[in-house]
């Protein structure tokens, strides 16, 4: 009986080549296939230093992360961007090696380092011709344990962030990001997303030694290694021959995850001369680890998630008000922050704003439809599915779910999660995250052009942009 | 001077070069003339389609700058069976991500799937090839995305305007060189669904278009997919391409543009006249770049942000701002972007800046530094290739304009046989002070702000 399957399945293909093929309608295609995360292998050394490995031979390429829970959650308020600093100096001259010397030696290696700092982490990610993979170990060990903070980079570094900061806040977006931060999470170290030019000129090489050594030690790290390694027992063995012998150290405490509870605002920012207005509005939001997390996902991606989202197709394709509309969800370790973003001309500021809240209330209102649901539950699905195909994406992940203590099964478990939830779910995740009369609202642009229309939605606090 | 060992190193060199990497390779031509490439990697369940057509904004005519890419929205705007909202729609609904782009001398429409869904994109691409839906209700709308893009990107930010319209200007004479790439407002309303229909006819041909799709694909059945989506869809007679050429620059040009949202100054010091594509010397001038601004070792990051400690950001490109090395098509301008302190001016930049150009003129490069630029390549190549996205772009670039898309297994070799004499050739005839464009930007205080 085994015959006939090969034949039937010969009928099949010769009956698809043969058939005119209806080219009015799309093609059927399967449903989409089940996600499995490669093999990872996890280890953890005796300070503490916990050691991720993901073999993957398809490229001569090695991409490593060293990831520590140490963000700027933890700058002291007078001396905030102290965690960033240490960052960027990381790579500015070590009890070994100069600036210089690591800058060459890494292109040497053909390796290309950054390092970042956000609210919760402080990572530095490498990638690297796969032949080179020891050495750059060894440099990386070395920034990591060794960085001297020399006196002069530290003025360069402080000189240069200055001039950044005038730049970064000549950008209408910017402002409006750092002003809805700083009013969601108020007092709170996630509210400031940029530091101020006079705390960074407070910040001196005392407190970055300090930082470094409270912060950066293995207990508080994880490192990941992916790529064409040695075989898994040599290269934890290479691991443990760079960072073995790093002291294991107590750890201090994250501030407490105090938020305020939100409230309707409207604030104005001035910005004379701007031929836009920056919307950006929503409210505080739940982690990664509450029931609410995925239901929200999935709802933020139906509101704001890709171009056949209803925001994007009310404000963009519809109305023509802006070229940009989106919502983000940003999920800090303690809180996340959902928004609502769009960027549209000052003559219409009235009719978008009432159509971004007219979206933001609808979600709360009736159940999304059966195909708007299939439709985000594939997209998030297939974009996770792609976002995993380099080694950059993976190491990404992995270092997220290692250093915002998720359970292991974080990732193998994403889709499924992503596929359980119910219209039910949503709607009550929207009551509660994007209602309109909770909402923080933010405007970026001329006040003198945005004022009037605006105060029909509330009371309207104008402030001065600080260039 | 040692011969050869420097042939024995540079053999090494290039051996190892083609030892990283092999990406496979299917090249084709369906009837209408379409070319197709297919690059397969079973490796990760991805699959990327991408088309690009051999028009771009050099291709407009008086009057109509910024129409390739108001146009390119219209590719968005419905095909014959695929009405308004289905594509993106039928895309992220599948699991995908979708855009498009548009350069000065091309226009790129791509779409990234888990790799099943691969017909899907197919179908979608084929409809819009063969019938694009054009009215004027879309084109109005349209016209109102394109003007919000301009003044999202380019007139409420900071040196944009003056990167995107004013650098053009200064440094060509052609107009199909010169003119803004995203158009004026002018010229903009004055589009016409006539003009649209008419652009589409004779420049999205599919014999003015390569289709490359990469990644985890079974090549006879992704070829029978493709056969019978696209290979009925009519061609057209080829396009003229422009005529781009630019006069000999025979004396150095600047320009001061006050910027009325930035607030850190910045300047650009661009050279003209640069060398055809695929050249001996285009080779050369990539590697000049690579020594100059590649990674933190470069040359103007440790002499100007580290050394003179004047520039806060340094970067460069042979087709600056609107090309790289891969999609640089000639007449272009080697550019260098530098943000810098306001305790210096552009002037001294621009010293600085042309004693770090000199100094390679003058001495050329030693080989151990050259051989860190090589290293700091071919790794940057090999990173790239990971995302199908990618290599599929890539490829597609390489069809297009070489009709050789192996270039991505090959070029590394033609980069690794740049000699230091080549180097220090190229850079004496590059960087001579008569082909040189300054544009300086300076924050504007509000009032006068143009």
């Amino acid at each position: 009986m085994t015959h006939w399957i090969p034949i039937f399945a010969i009928l099949l293909a010769s009956a698809l080549g043969a058939q005119a093929i209806d080219r009015t309608k799309p093609p059927e295609t399967p449903p989409l296939a089940a996600y499995k995360l490669p093999p990872v292998a996890e280890s953890t050394l005796a300070n503490g230093l916990r050691v991720v490995m993901v073999e993957d031979r398809r490229f001569p390429l090695v991409t490593l992360r060293l990831a520590f829970s140490a963000g700027s959650k933890f700058d002291p308020t007078e001396t905030s961007g102290l965690a960033e600093t240490v960052s960027a100096l990381l790579r500015e001259g070590t009890s070994k090696r100069t600036s210089r010397q690591i800058a060459e030696e890494l292109a040497s290696l053909g390796a290309n380092l950054n390092t970042t700092v956000s609210a919760d982490n402080l990572v530095i990610g490498a990638s690297v011709l796969a032949e080179n993979a020891p050495k750059l170990l060894d440099l990386v060990a070395d920034l990591a344990r060794n960085a001297s903070f020399p006196e002069d980079e530290i003025k360069l570094r402080k000189q240069n962030r200055e001039q950044e900061l005038i730049d970064a806040r000549s950008r209408a977006e910017t402002l409006a990001e750092e002003k809805f931060a700083a009013l969601v999470y108020g007092s709170h170290p996630y509210g400031r997303i940029l530091p101020t030019a006079e705390s960074i000129a407070r910040i001196d090489r005392a407190a970055l030694v300090s930082y470094r050594d409270r912060l950066l030690v293995p207990n508080n790290a994880v490192l990941i290694l992916i790529g064409a390694l040695p075989p898994k027992d040599q290269a934890l063995k290479l691991a443990a021959s760079k960072f073995g012998d790093w002291a294991k150290k107590p750890l201090p405490t994250p501030p407490a995850a105090k938020f305020p509870e939100p409230k309707r605002t409207l604030v104005l920012v001035d910005r004379p001369g701007s031929v836009q207005a920056d919307i950006r509005a929503g409210q505080i939001a739940v982690t990664r680890t509450n029931p609410d997390y995925f239901p929200l996902v999935v709802g933020n991606s139906i509101l704001g998630g890709g171009s056949s989202s209803r925001m994007f197709l009310s404000i963009r394709e519809e109305k023509g008000f802006a070229y940009d509309a989106h919502t983000e969800l940003l999920p800090n370790k303690d809180a996340s922050m959902f928004a609502a973003v769009t960027q549209v001309r000052n003559e219409v500021i009235g009719d978008a704003m009432e159509t971004l809240l007219g979206e933001l209330e609808g979600m709360g209102q009736a159940h999304v439809k059966a195909q708007e649901l299939t439709d985000v539950k594939n997209y998030l699905n297939g974009t996770f599915v792609i976002r995993m195909e380099t080694q950059n994406g993976l190491a990404n992940q992995l270092s997220m779910t290692r250093t915002m203590g998720l359970p292991e099964s974080y990732l193998e478990m994403y889709v499924t999660r992503i596929r359980s939830v119910e219209p039910e779910q949503i709607r009550n995740a929207a009551k509660k995250y994007f209602t309109p009369g909770d909402a923080t609202i933010v405007v970026v642009g001329d006040a003198q052009k945005l004022a009037k229309p605006l105060e029909k939605f509330g009371a309207v606090i104008v402030e001065k942009s600080k260039p | 001077m040692n011969t050869k060992t420097l042939a024995l190193a540079l053999a090494t060199a290039a051996t190892l070069a083609a030892a990283d990497l092999k990406i496979p390779i299917e090249r084709y031509t369906l009837k209408n003339g379409m070319r197709i490439v297919l690059s397969a990697d079973n490796s990760a369940p991805v699959v990327a389609v991408y088309v690009i057509f051999g028009v771009g904004a050099r291709s407009e005519e008086k009057g109509r700058t910024g129409f390739a890419h108001l146009f390119e929205h219209m590719m968005f705007q419905g095909s014959e069976n695929a009405p308004k909202g289905v594509l993106d729609k039928l895309v992220e609904g599948n699991g995908g991500m979708l855009n498009g782009s548009t350069h000065p001398d091309f226009t790129d429409y791509f779409e990234v799937l888990p790799s099943n869904k691969l017909p899907v994109a197919l179908w979608l691409e084929a409809d819009r090839m063969r019938g694009l839906k054009i009215t004027k209700e879309n084109l109005d709308n349209q016209r109102e995305a394109v003007k919000q893009e301009r003044r999202l990107r380019m007139d409420n930010q900071p040196y944009v305007t003056a990167i995107i319209d004013n650098w053009p200007m200064l440094a060509y004479r052609n107009w199909g060189n010169s003119h803004s790439l995203i158009g004026s407002f002018e010229d903009l309303n004055a589009a016409t669904v006539d003009d649209v229909a008419r652009f589409f006819k004779t420049f999205y041909a599919p014999n003015n278009a390569v289709m490359v799709v990469a990644g985890d694909i079974q090549a006879a059945e992704a070829k029978k997919w493709i056969e019978t989506y696209f290979a009925d869809i009519p061609p057209q007679p080829q396009p003229k391409h422009p005529d781009l050429a630019e006069p000999a620059q025979t004396e150095a040009r600047r320009e001061v543009y006050k910027d009325k949202f930035a607030q850190v100054p910045a300047v650009v010091v661009g050279y003209t006249g640069t060398p055809k594509r695929r050249s001996p010397e285009y080779y050369a001038i990539l590697m000049i770049d690579a020594i100059l601004t590649g990674g933190e070792s470069s040359r103007l990051y440790q002499g100007l942000v580290k050394g003179r400690q004047s520039a806060i950001q340094v970067e460069a490109n042979l087709g600056w701002p609107f090309a790289g090395p891969a999609d640089y098509r000639e007449p272009a301008v080697y550019a260098i972007n530098v943000v810098h302190k306001p305790n210096f001016t552009g002037a001294q930049l621009v010293a600085q800046v042309e004693e770090e150009l000199g100094k390679l003129v003058k001495e050329g490069v030693p080989a151990a530094e050259l051989e860190r630029a090589r290293t700091f390549l071919r790794a940057q190549r090999v990173g790239e290739m990971q995302s199908s996205y990618r290599r599929a772009g890539l490829l597609a670039q390489y069809e297009l304009f070489d009709s050789n898309p192996d270039l991505v297994n090959t070029e590394m070799e033609s980069l690794f046989a740049v000699t230091p004499a080549q180097v220090q050739a190229a850079a004496k005839k590059l960087f001579a002070p008569q082909r040189k464009n300054v544009l300086e930007i300076v924050p504007a205080p509000k009032a006068e702000g143009k």
